[in-house]
């Protein structure tokens, strides 16, 4: 449509024409390049249907639709997170989500910038686009980013082991332990900051926890924690 | 001696590469060239800002400021972002590492194809100093003003009319304002530049292994290596520069026709127009391939001129009524390329 837009407003010209020019006085070639540029750029719109895995998102980013409406792939709130805790998704996250903010909560976990910025994040402030944009009296409690998953098959505490990091991590109390003191995750108080995830010692204890390929404990995105 | 300008560029664009990657392993908030800033001050490209607010339907304020603040920058500026610190060029000068000679064969044969402004040009390339014939002289004279009818150059030539570039940006803002994301962001060389920056950073940093390692460099390599005219023909961004940049009067290259070879000794000499890799002649702009809007102030020109004739004011100089000064031409171009 708006390639029909640029023929109408055009000036006509016959002397262009007349040397083998398209009605808007330029050449064939750059009009099939322009139109297949076009073209591709409206393809590449239909991205949006090749189905995008869902990912946890940093605060403010847990409307889906807005953040991917919104995000250009700057890469500030990567930049500006004090604890190093957003990083950019990858390709096999969905194209996509690739270079949009996650999280990876292998060494830090997000407190919402308590101690650097008195809790009200960084990475908000810093979206140039308000594609992390969070609703008025938002709080860290209140903001669920994903939740918390053992697999069991990894955990070193379901080993009977007696690990017990994750527990002691969790700030929201939302860890408990049972009569073995393995851990369980309470699922409606855990908002998913990532300390748990952060200190599981699981995957440097390969030999105990054979075949492991991520960490016993792992924040998940709300819908597939559920499902 | 002054530091050739096409030294300084590439200097500036790696810089900026530098001070980007300075900017992924510190928390300074330094941003890519998408938003660059400090802390939480940031100016937004341009693109991202209207594709930002396209495709989430609402004002944001931040996007609207950036968006004013750029346009003002490139009416100043015109497409100098494109000469100076663009990572792109400076990305496809790689294709030059790996096939040393073909690139610069093309190249040659390339600023032979662009700077063939006049009829002299192609016939003494290697002659500056030679005078012009009568012919010639009228030739070069001729201007789409008093030749009568139109010339076959205006229509051609870019920025003064529509081109490619121009339906890239049309898709690029349709669809996303269709499909709701910022969708050339997602394929942008610049964007995708500084992300493997930063992909070979986390490798290293934290052995981050991911296919996106090699998709994006492919990307960008298919982009800007495989389609060598991208910033003439197909990127958004320099049209949108150059629409904005028709209102640029400042830092427009100015010949000072008394050290000029060409009007001073009546000598072919074309030289400021050849070296301009956005095909402007700046002797002869009705003759040129691109209107001035396209000037990436690069001032190839300047540095090419023998008689050191050329400079670039801050203002456009008045003239008498010269009818080859550039900024007379810019008002007569702009005019033309209204409907």
């Amino acid at each position: 449509m708006k390639n029909d837009e640029t023929h109408t407003d055009s000036p006509d010209a016959p002397a262009e024409r007349a040397e083998g020019k398209t009605r808007i006085g330029m050449t064939r070639r750059t009009l099939c390049l322009g139109v297949g540029g076009a073209a591709v750029m409206l393809g590449l719109g239909g991205l949006k249907y090749a189905g995008s895995q869902s990912i946890i998102r940093p605060p403010g980013g847990q409307d889906e639709e807005r953040l991917v409406s919104a995000c250009i792939r700057c890469e500030k709130c990567y930049e500006i997170c004090p604890r190093d805790v957003i990083a950019p998704a990858h390709i096999e996250s969905g194209v996509l989500n690739m270079r949009t903010p996650t999280f990876d909560f292998s060494s830090n976990w997000c407190d919402w910038c308590t101690e650097e910025n008195g809790g009200q994040p960084l990475c908000v402030k810093a979206c140039p686009t308000e594609a992390l944009k969070l609703p008025d009296g938002a709080t860290a409690e209140g903001t669920i980013i994903g939740k918390a998953v053992i697999n069991t098959d990894w955990c070193l505490a379901y080993k009977l082991i007696g690990c017990r990091f994750c527990y002691d991590a969790c700030p929201y109390d939302a860890m408990q332990l049972d009569e073995n003191d393995r851990p369980a995750v309470l699922t409606d108080r855990c908002n998913g900051c990532g300390a748990c995830e952060s200190v599981c010692v699981s995957l440097q204890n390969g030999s105990i926890s054979e075949g492991a390929t991520a960490r016993a404990i792992v924040v998940h995105p709300l819908d597939e924690a559920e499902g | 001696m002054k530091m050739n300008s096409k030294t300084l560029r590439i200097l500036v664009a790696a810089a900026i590469i530098i001070v980007v990657a300075i900017g992924f392993v510190t928390n300074l908030g330094i941003g890519t060239m998408s938003a660059p800033g400090v802390w939480d001050i940031s100016i937004l490209c341009p693109l991202g800002a209207l594709g930002t607010m396209l495709a989430s339907k609402t004002m944001v304020p931040r996007a609207v400021i950036s968006l004013v603040i750029v346009v003002l920058l490139i009416i100043v500026f015109a497409r100098a972002f494109c000469g100076w610190m663009c990572p792109v060029p400076l990305v496809q000068r790689l294709r030059g590492l790996f096939s040393k000679k073909q690139a610069k064969a093309a190249r040659t044969s390339d600023a032979d194809g662009n700077g063939a402004a006049g009829p002299d040009a192609d016939a003494q390339p290697e002659a500056p100093a030679k005078p012009l014939t009568a012919a010639e002289r009228e030739a070069l004279s001729a201007s789409c003003g008093t030749s009568g009818a139109q010339c076959s150059s205006c229509a051609k030539r870019r920025g003064a009319a529509l081109d490619a570039r121009h339906f890239v940006l049309g898709g690029a803002l349709v669809s996303t304002f269709a499909f709701g994301f910022p969708v050339f962001c997602l394929v942008c060389p610049i964007g995708l530049t500084f992300a493997t920056v930063l992909l070979v950073i986390n490798l290293f940093a934290h052995g981050d292994v991911t296919w996106s390692l090699i998709v994006v460099p492919a990307l960008l390599a298919v982009e800007v290596l495989a389609f060598r005219k991208w910033c003439h023909k197909l990127c958004p961004l320099s049209a949108f520069m150059s629409l904005v940049a028709k209102a640029n009067r400042t830092f427009v290259p100015t010949i000072d026709n008394a050290k000029c070879l060409e009007t001073s000794k009546s000598a072919a000499c074309g030289l400021c127009g050849r070296a301009c890799d956005e095909g402007i002649d700046p002797r002869h702009p009705q003759l040129s391939e691109a209107s001035w809007s396209e000037c990436t102030k690069c001032r190839a020109c300047v540095d090419a001129c023998p008689a050191n004739a050329i400079t670039m004011p801050l203002l456009p100089k008045k003239r008498l009524g010269k009818p080859e000064s550039p900024a007379a031409s810019v008002d007569s171009e702009t005019e033309a390329a209204k409907p």
